[in-house]
């Protein structure tokens, strides 16, 4: 039985090879930039506007609201990257109804690499807040002590983050796999649409957490939260 | 569980290459709409209420206005009124004097009229009763009335009380002219002598008397001295009826009794 998507090789030349990972993650960054240009070439500044708009505006406005209520600062410039964890997750999470297709988040590749990049997006968030002095003091606070445990502490909620990832989306694509073996017909549907419900929790999750771990480096009066215990 | 780091990296890429587009295609353009929109409804915000306010002050300037209006209106209308109050009692006053002059003008002229049929009658009863008169005593003008008529006057003569008799006294004596005596017929001598003997005997003795003959007294016998006079004449007792008429007249035309 294939789990991960990483697996499944649709084309290869030498080394260079072309999964289901990358290729339903380009199928997924199509269809998000399709829809997006479709709808936003002919946007309207006025009362008027088509449905498809309305959509996309309450999406943005959704996520730009729920950065600010995390955060408490202008969400504009975290708006590309958090909206974009939330988008990506929850499409690629929404497109494990259509049959044959395998979300590229049921991929420790996938989540790995989203996680390096929340990885990466604090220091340069925290740096382009505080400047690069400023955001390191963060590291021998309270005491110069804590610096280790600090590092650990940054690595471990990485990892955490793209390991409850990987583990939600895949145990999802696992359990419908056992499910189809052992009772056919009727109850995997159910349990894919609870794994439709479970992907918009996690895109949610961790798009969240990405901005907390932001928030918590960018502003010293936004209270650290994001321990890592907290995922499904 | 197994990490493909070429895939890894592939999604990192692929990740970034996300956020770029949905930036280019979905954040910017979706955030710039509704900015526009924001200041549209805010500008569409702000002008409602520049309008509001203007109406507002719209309001208050007609509001004044109207007031102004309704004072001016009631000004006008308490002007008309006293005017037209002040014209009435002009018009009242114009037509009481109108019926006040009308009313005294009928009364001139019905007294006039009165007058004038008063006169008439006077002497339409005169006349007939003069005429009447005439007639009875042309047929009665003999002796024997004017002999009556002489002893009326006679018997007046002496049965004056003191102070007639005074008077005439008093008036002959105050008197250059002679007493008068003046009769519608003819006196003959033994009845001048008889009138001057009583006349002698009343008045003062000696008295010089003058007798005339004239047809005013109608029919009697009167004695003139100076300004005191006695007689017994029928064109008095056509006066007296005149008079008595003239009365019942009055009576029956007092202005009290006339309905305004």
């Amino acid at each position: 039985m294939t789990i991960s998507p990483d697996n499944i090789i649709f084309w290869q030349w030498g080394a260079v090879s072309l999964n289901a990972t990358i290729a339903y993650t380009w199928l997924v960054m199509a269809l998000l930039t399709l829809i997006s240009w479709l709808v936003t070439r002919r946007i309207s500044s006025g009362t008027t506007i088509s449905r498809w708009q309305n959509l996309l505006e309450v999406l943005v406005a959704g996520i730009r609201d729920q950065i600010q209520e995390v955060s408490h600062q202008q969400p504009g410039k975290y708006l590309p990257f958090v909206g974009t964890l939330f988008l990506f997750i929850a499409m690629a999470n929404l497109l494990n109804v259509v049959p044959g297709y395998m979300a590229p988040t049921g991929s420790l590749s996938t989540t790995t690499a989203l996680a390096i990049c929340v990885f990466a997006a604090v220091p340069i968030y925290g740096i382009a807040y505080e400047g690069p002095l400023n955001y390191l003091a963060h590291y021998v606070k309270p005491t110069l002590l804590m610096l280790p445990f600090n590092i650990i502490g940054e690595i471990s909620r990485t990892i955490a983050l793209a390991v409850r990832l990987y583990g939600n989306i895949m145990s999802g694509t696992v359990i419908v796999a056992i499910l189809l073996s052992l009772t056919p017909y009727f109850f995997p549907v159910v349990m894919q649409l609870l794994g439709l419900l479970t992907g918009m929790i996690q895109a949610y999750i961790f798009a969240i957490l990405a901005m907390v771990y932001i928030a918590s480096a960018t502003s010293a009066h936004t209270e650290k939260q994001g321990s890592t215990g907290n995922g499904n | 569980m197994s990490i493909d780091w070429i895939t890894v990296t592939a999604q990192i890429v692929n990740f970034l290459i996300l956020v770029w587009l949905l930036k280019r295609f979905l954040y910017q353009p979706v955030i710039r709409a509704m900015d526009r929109r924001e200041q549209q409804i805010a500008s569409q915000l702000d002008e409602a209420q520049a309008r509001e306010q203007k109406a507002e002050i719209k309001a208050q300037e007609y509001q004044v206005m109207v007031i102004e209006l309704e004072r001016t209106r009631d000004n006008i209308l308490a002007e008309t009124h006293a005017k037209a109050e002040q014209q009435k009692r002009q018009l009242l006053d114009e037509a009481r004097r109108e019926v006040n002059e009308t009313r005294e003008h009928w009364q001139r002229q019905f007294q006039l009229e009165k007058d004038e049929i008063l006169s008439n009658t006077r002497s339409l009863i005169a006349n007939t009763v003069q005429s009447i008169a005439r007639n009875a005593l042309a047929d009665l003008a003999d002796i024997e009335l004017e002999e009556q008529i002489i002893a009326s006057f006679i018997n007046r003569l002496n049965s004056l009380d003191q102070q007639s008799q005074t008077l005439l006294q008093k008036t002959s004596r105050q008197s250059s002219e002679p007493v008068r005596i003046t009769s519608t017929f003819r006196l003959d001598s033994a009845t001048r002598k008889r009138l001057t003997h009583a006349i002698h005997a009343n008045l003062a003795d000696g008295i010089e008397i003058e007798y005339y003959e004239s047809a005013e007294l109608l029919c009697g016998i009167a004695l003139t001295a100076g300004e005191g006079q006695l007689s017994w004449n029928l064109a008095d007792y056509i006066y007296k009826l005149n008079q008595d008429v003239e009365q019942a007249i009055s009576l029956d035309t007092q202005p009290g009794t006339e309905k305004e």
